[in-house]
C-alpha cells in the first residue's frame, strides 16, 4: 500500500503533455483569434458543456504485455478452475452451467451469508483480480502531484509522473480494454441522465491569461443533440443550484492551454437505471482551447475508493428516479450481474481499489482513501443560465439521492 | 378617379416575360402606385364564384369548431397547389384525387366514431325518447339538421335532409344500431362536396343593377374563413339567415365580432403561413454534417417564431406591417437559440428576447424561417433568398432558370478555385449572358443576407474570406443586413404586395384586371391607416367588392354554376 502523498499535496504547475502542446502550436497559426473577441466569449465569460468523457487509460493488455498473469476473472471462471469445477463426464452443458452458477453463488457469499457485492469487506482478497504491476507503460493522463514516484506511469511522450492508479486497477479487466463495455458511461450523459458544465469568467485573452475564474456545475438539463446524436454547440443549460453540485476554482491559460487549481467536485453516473455520485477530489482541468471554443484534454483528480467502488462495481448507494435508494434487489442484482458479464469479482475490485489508493490518507490509519482518476474530456461552447430550476436530468431529480 | 398602375407582378405577367431583362424594365416601370388616396370604394367588380377546397388548417379548424377540439382527425392531407403566390388561390384550382377522397373518408369515420362514441344524445332532446338500437326518425332528423347546417354552412334543402335521414335509416338497419346509422349519415355529409368544398352561390345584386353578389350563406362562409380561418359559427349563420349581412350595421357587427374573436389570430397565422410559403418546410432538408442543429423541432419552432412575431406586432400591438422587416426582438426557444447562438432562459417554452446583435440580425427576413427555407441543403443562396424576397414580399415574379443553365462554377470546387464567397461565384456565374438578367434582380437583395449561413447562423467569413453583404434593392444601396432591412421597410411595393396578397387570400383568386381601381382603394386605405393589417382586413370585409361576383356576361361559361349543379347531382 502506498501512502506517500500528503493531504496538502503539491500540484504540478507546468506538466503539460506533448499532445496538448502540439494542439496549442496548432492554435498559434496566423490569424487565430487570441483576444477574447471570439463568439464563444461574451463579456469575458465562456461556458462549455462536456460533450465527451471517458476514463483516460493505458494500452490494450494483449498488445503491451501489461498483464502477464492473465486477465481478471469472474466467479464462475474461478469456480471452473477448481477440480470440483470441471465439467464431469456425461454432464450436459446446461447442467454444468447451473452447477457453476451455484458454485459462483457460494463464492460470492460471505461467511455470515452476506452478499459480497454489497459487503465486499466481508470477503477475502481475490487472487484472480489482476492489476497492472508494471509502471513503464505509457498511459493517458497528467501529473497530478508534481512527483515521479515508482507507481507513476509514463506519459505519451515518455516523461514520468503520470498519476493514474485507476488504470492500474482496471488495466487487466476485460471490460476496460479499449473495446470493453465499462468505459462507455459517456452514453448515459448523451441520453440526458447527467451532464457537466464548465464556465470561465474573467477571460481577457483565450491564448494567455494569468487568471480566470473557473466553475464546474452539474447540468440540470439534458444535453442537446443533433439527429446524429452529436452534442450541439451553443445550447442553453441551467446548472444545478445546490452547492454540492457546484465547485469554483481559478486557473490560468498559457499558450492556449487552460490549467486549473484543484477543487473538490461532484459529478454523476447512471448504471442500469440507477444514479450514482461521481466525486472527484482535487479535481483539475488541463485542456487545450481551440479557436472554435472547444476544450480537449483531461479532467483529473482523486476518487474516494468507496465511492469508486460504488460507482463502478457495487452500486450500494444507487438511487432511483426521484432520489430514493434503489431497491436492494436492483442494486445487488446489478452488481452481481455486472461482475459476471464484465469479468471481475466485487471483493477483488474492492481490495484492489484500497490497495492502489494513492492520496488523501486517513489521519487515524494512515491508509490512503482516494485513488488517482483521470478522464479524457472534450467540451463545446454553451450558454449557462443561472436560475432556480427543477433538474430534468434524472440523476439530479428528486431529493435524497441515495442517502 | 385616377387609375393607378398594377403591382409589378401583374405587369410582369401581362407582358409575358420569360427573360429577366424585360422584367427588370417592368419592375422599374411598375414599381409605383399613384400614392393618391382613393377615399370611396369603387363600384364592385368581382370575379367568378368559386369552388374552394378547404385547406388542411381550415378542415381541422372546422371540425374542431363543430365537434370540439378533442375530436381526432386521423388523415394525411395532400400538399396544396400554390398559384399566384398563394395556396389559398390554388384551393380553387386543385382537384380532389382518389387518395384525397380516401383520406377524407378515413378522417370522417374517425370523427364519426368520436362524435357518436360518448353521450352524444344529450345534445339532442329529440333523441331522449329513442328506443334501444331502433331507428328513430325524429332523432335522426334533429341530428342531420344540426350537423348538416354546420357542415354545409347553410341549411339543408329538403332533398338533402331526406337523403341523409334515409342514409341514417338504412345504416341503422344494416349496421344494427341507431348510432351506427347516424355515423353512416355523418360520414356521408363529411365526404360530400358541400363540406369539402366551399361552393359559392351568387344572386343578383339589387344595389348594383346588372351585377351579382354572393348569397347570404356564401357571404357568411367567405367572411368566416377570411377572418377566422374556420367555418361560420352559429351567430354568423343566424345573421346570414336573417339577412343581416345585407345591412350596413349588421355586417359591421359581424365583422367586428369576428375580428375580436380568438379565431382572428388563427386567420392571420393562416395567411402568413401561406404567404411566407411555410408549406415548403414539409420538404426542407439540410445536410446533417454541415448543419447538425437542424431537425424537425427547429423547423417547427422557426415557423412558430415568425408567426408569434407577426401576431404580436400586427394583432396584439396593431402595429405597422412594414416594421416586421426591422424587428429587433423575437420569440425564442432553446432549439432556435443553438442556431442563433443566443442564450435562452426558458427551458421548454418561448421567451421574447432581443435578437442577437451579430451582423445586425433584424426583421423576419433575418429569421431561420426565411434564411433556412430559401437556401440550399448545404450552403446559403443569395439567389434563392433574393428571389424569395422578390416573390414573397414584393409580389414580383422571377422566372425559373433556363433549362440549359450550368451550375458548374458554383457546385464544382475544381472549377471555382479562388472563388471563396458566394458573391465571387455569382460574379463569375453572371458572366453568362443568359443568367445575368435574372441574377441582377435576385442576387443584390440576397447578398445582403450572406452573413447568415444556409441555416441562419451568423458568420463573418466564408471559406476564410470576409463576407461583403452590401447590395442594392431597386436603387437603394445598403452595406449590411440592417440596411437591407430598412430598404425593405421603405420599399413602396412592400405594402402594395401585402394588400394584393390579402385580397387574393380573401377571395381565393388572383386579382382581375377590372379590380385595379379597387386595389388602389385598398392600398390607399392601408397607407392612410398606418399600414395596419386588422384595419385592412376590416376594410376588405366591409366592402361590396369583397362579396361581388362577376355578372354572367363576364363569365359566359358560368363554370361555377355548372360545377355547383354537378355537386348537387352527386350528393
Amino acid at each position: 500500500m502506498n501512502n506517500r502523498k500528503p493531504d496538502n499535496m503539491r500540484f504540478c504547475e507546468s506538466s503539460l503533455r506533448t499532445s496538448l502542446a502540439a494542439l496549442s502550436l496548432l492554435l498559434a497559426v496566423p490569424g487565430a483569434a487570441a483576444q477574447a473577441n471570439v463568439p464563444w466569449v461574451r463579456d469575458g465569460e465562456a461556458a462549455f458543456v462536456v460533450s465527451h468523457i471517458a476514463y483516460a487509460l493505458g494500452p490494450e493488455a494483449a498488445d503491451s504485455g501489461t498483464c502477464p498473469q492473465g486477465m481478471t476473472r469472474n466467479l464462475q471462471e474461478i469456480a471452473a478452475m477448481t477440480t470440483e469445477g470441471r465439467q464431469r463426464a456425461g454432464e450436459s452443458d446446461a447442467d454444468y452451467a447451473d452447477r457453476l452458477k451455484a458454485a459462483a453463488k457460494v463464492l460470492g457469499t460471505g461467511p455470515g451469508g452476506e452478499d459480497l457485492c454489497m459487503n465486499p469487506e466481508a470477503g477475502k482478497p481475490d487472487p484472480y483480480f489482476r492489476t497492472v504491476q508494471r509502471s513503464d507503460v505509457r498511459v493517458d493522463g497528467i501529473d497530478l502531484d508534481g512527483e515521479a514516484s515508482t507507481d507513476d506511469f509514463l506519459g505519451e511522450d515518455g516523461s514520468a509522473g503520470i498519476d493514474n492508479q485507476w488504470y492500474r486497477v482496471v488495466g487487466c479487466s476485460r471490460s476496460y480494454q479499449p473495446a470493453g463495455q465499462s468505459n462507455s458511461f459517456n452514453i448515459s450523459m448523451l441520453t440526458g441522465s447527467w451532464g457537466i458544465l464548465v464556465r470561465l469568467r474573467g477571460v481577457d485573452d483565450i491564448r494567455n491569461d494569468e487568471h480566470v475564474d473557473v466553475d464546474f456545475y452539474a447540468n440540470a438539463d439534458p444535453i442537446r443533440l443533433s439527429p446524429a446524436r452529436e452534442p450541439l454547440a451553443y445550447a442553453s443549460y441551467s446548472p444545478h443550484s445546490e452547492p454540492r453540485y457546484r465547485a469554483s476554482t481559478t486557473g490560468s491559460i498559457h499558450d492556449g492551454v487552460l490549467t486549473t487549481v484543484p477543487v473538490d467536485a461532484d459529478f454523476q453516473n447512471e448504471v442500469n437505471s440507477m444514479y450514482l455520485n461521481r466525486p472527484l477530489r482535487a479535481a483539475r482541468l488541463e485542456v487545450s482551447i481551440s479557436a472554435d471554443g472547444e476544450l480537449d484534454g483531461y479532467l483529473a483528480g482523486y476518487t474516494p475508493v468507496e465511492a469508486m467502488y460504488d460507482m463502478a462495481y457495487g452500486y450500494r448507494n444507487g438511487w432511483k428516479l426521484g432520489g430514493e435508494l434503489a431497491p436492494l434487489r436492483l442494486r445487488s442484482g446489478s452488481a452481481n450481474g455486472a461482475a459476471f458479464v464484465l469479468g471481475h469479482t466485487c471483493t477483488g475490485a474492492w481490495y484492489a481499489l484500497h490497495d492502489n489508493a494513492d492520496a488523501f490518507p486517513d489521519p487515524a490509519s494512515g491508509k490512503n482513501t482516494a485513488i488517482s482518476t483521470q478522464y479524457r474530456i472534450q467540451a463545446i461552447p454553451a450558454f449557462i443560465i443561472e436560475q432556480q430550476v427543477t433538474p430534468k436530468s434524472p440523476a439530479l431529480a428528486g431529493e435524497g439521492r441515495g442517502e | 378617379m385616377r387609375v393607378a398602375s398594377l403591382p409589378a407582378r401583374i405587369a410582369a405577367a401581362a407582358i409575358g416575360v420569360c427573360l429577366c431583362v424585360p422584367l427588370l424594365v417592368a419592375l422599374v416601370g411598375c414599381g409605383e402606385h399613384t400614392g393618391r388616396a382613393v377615399a370611396v370604394e369603387p363600384d364592385p367588380v368581382g370575379g367568378p364564384a368559386l369552388l374552394r377546397r378547404l385547406t388542411e388548417s381550415q378542415y381541422r379548424a372546422t371540425v374542431a369548431q363543430i365537434f370540439g377540439p378533442e375530436v381526432p382527425i386521423v388523415a394525411r392531407f395532400e400538399p396544396g397547389l400554390r398559384t399566384d403566390g398563394l395556396l389559398a388561390v390554388g384551393t380553387s384550382e386543385a382537384g380532389l384525387s382518389a387518395f384525397s377522397i380516401e383520406q377524407y373518408d378515413a378522417a370522417a369515420n374517425g370523427v364519426a366514431d368520436a362524435v357518436l362514441g360518448g353521450e352524444w344524445s344529450k345534445d339532442f332532446p329529440a333523441c331522449a325518447s329513442r328506443s334501444g338500437d331502433a331507428y328513430d326518425a325524429a332523432c335522426a332528423s334533429a341530428f342531420v339538421t344540426k350537423y348538416g347546417l354546420e357542415l354545409f354552412r347553410r341549411p339543408l334543402t329538403d332533398q338533402q335532409l331526406q337523403r341523409y335521414q334515409q342514409a341514417a335509416k338504412e345504416g341503422t338497419a344494416k349496421l344494427g344500431s341507431l348510432e351506427e346509422g347516424l355515423k353512416y349519415a355523418l360520414v356521408g355529409m363529411m365526404t360530400a362536396p358541400q363540406f369539402l368544398l366551399r361552393i359559392e352561390r351568387s344572386e343578383d345584386d339589387p344595389d348594383h343593377p346588372g351585377r351579382r353578389r354572393l348569397d347570404d350563406y356564401s357571404s357568411a362562409a367567405r367572411l368566416s374563413y377570411f377572418l377566422t380561418n374556420s367555418t361560420p359559427d352559429a351567430e354568423l349563420l343566424r345573421a346570414a339567415g336573417a339577412g343581416e349581412l345585407r345591412t350596413s350595421g349588421g355586417l359591421v357587427r359581424q365583422v367586428d365580432r369576428l375580428l375580436a374573436s380568438p379565431g382572428y389570430e388563427q386567420a392571420v397565422r393562416a395567411f402568413f403561413r401561406d404567404m411566407l410559403e411555410f408549406d415548403l418546410f414539409n420538404d426542407l432538408a439540410k445536410d446533417g454534417e454541415i448543419y447538425p442543429a437542424f431537425n424537425s423541432e427547429v423547423a417547427e419552432d422557426a415557423q412558430e417564431e415568425t408567426l408569434r412575431d407577426i401576431v404580436k406586432l400586427l394583432v396584439t400591438e396593431d402595429g405597422d406591417y412594414r416594421d416586421l422587416f426591422t424587428l429587433r426582438e423575437s420569440y425564442m426557444t432553446r432549439a432556435l437559440g443553438v442556431i442563433y447562438r443566443q442564450p435562452v432562459s426558458s427551458r421548454d417554452g418561448w421567451e421574447l428576447a432581443p435578437l442577437s446583435s451579430d451582423g445586425d440580425r433584424i426583421g423576419i427576413q433575418g429569421q431561420i424561417s426565411f434564411l433556412a427555407l430559401h437556401a440550399h441543403p448545404g450552403r446559403s443562396s443569395p439567389t434563392l433568398r433574393g428571389k424569395a424576397m422578390r416573390n414573397v414580399f414584393l409580389c414580383q415574379d422571377v422566372p425559373d432558370p433556363p433549362a440549359n443553365v450550368t451550375f458548374g462554377i458554383e457546385q464544382d470546387p475544381t472549377k471555382n478555385g479562388g472563388l471563396l464567397t458566394a458573391r465571387d461565384r455569382l460574379v463569375a456565374h453572371n458572366t453568362e449572358p443568359a443568367c445575368a438578367g435574372c441574377h441582377k434582380i435576385m442576387d443584390p437583395p440576397g447578398l445582403g443576407l450572406e452573413n447568415y449561413d444556409g441555416l441562419g447562423t451568423y458568420r463573418s467569413l466564408e471559406n476564410g474570406a470576409p463576407i461583403d453583404s452590401s447590395g442594392n434593392l431597386d436603387g437603394v444601396a445598403y452595406s449590411d443586413a440592417a440596411g437591407l432591412a430598412q430598404a425593405l421597410h421603405d420599399h413602396p411595393e412592400v405594402p402594395n404586395c401585402l394588400v394584393s396578397r390579402v385580397y387574393s387570400f380573401a377571395v381565393g383568386r388572383d386579382i382581375v384586371w377590372k379590380e385595379r381601381s379597387y386595389l388602389d382603394y385598398l392600398i390607399a386605405d392601408f397607407e392612410a391607416n398606418g399600414y395596419r393589417l386588422p384595419e385592412l382586413m376590416r376594410t376588405i370585409a366591409l366592402s361590396d367588392n369583397f362579396f361581388a361576383i362577376e355578372s354572367p356576361a363576364d363569365d359566359p361559361e358560368n363554370i361555377s354554376q355548372l360545377a355547383l349543379a354537378g355537386a348537387q347531382g352527386g350528393s
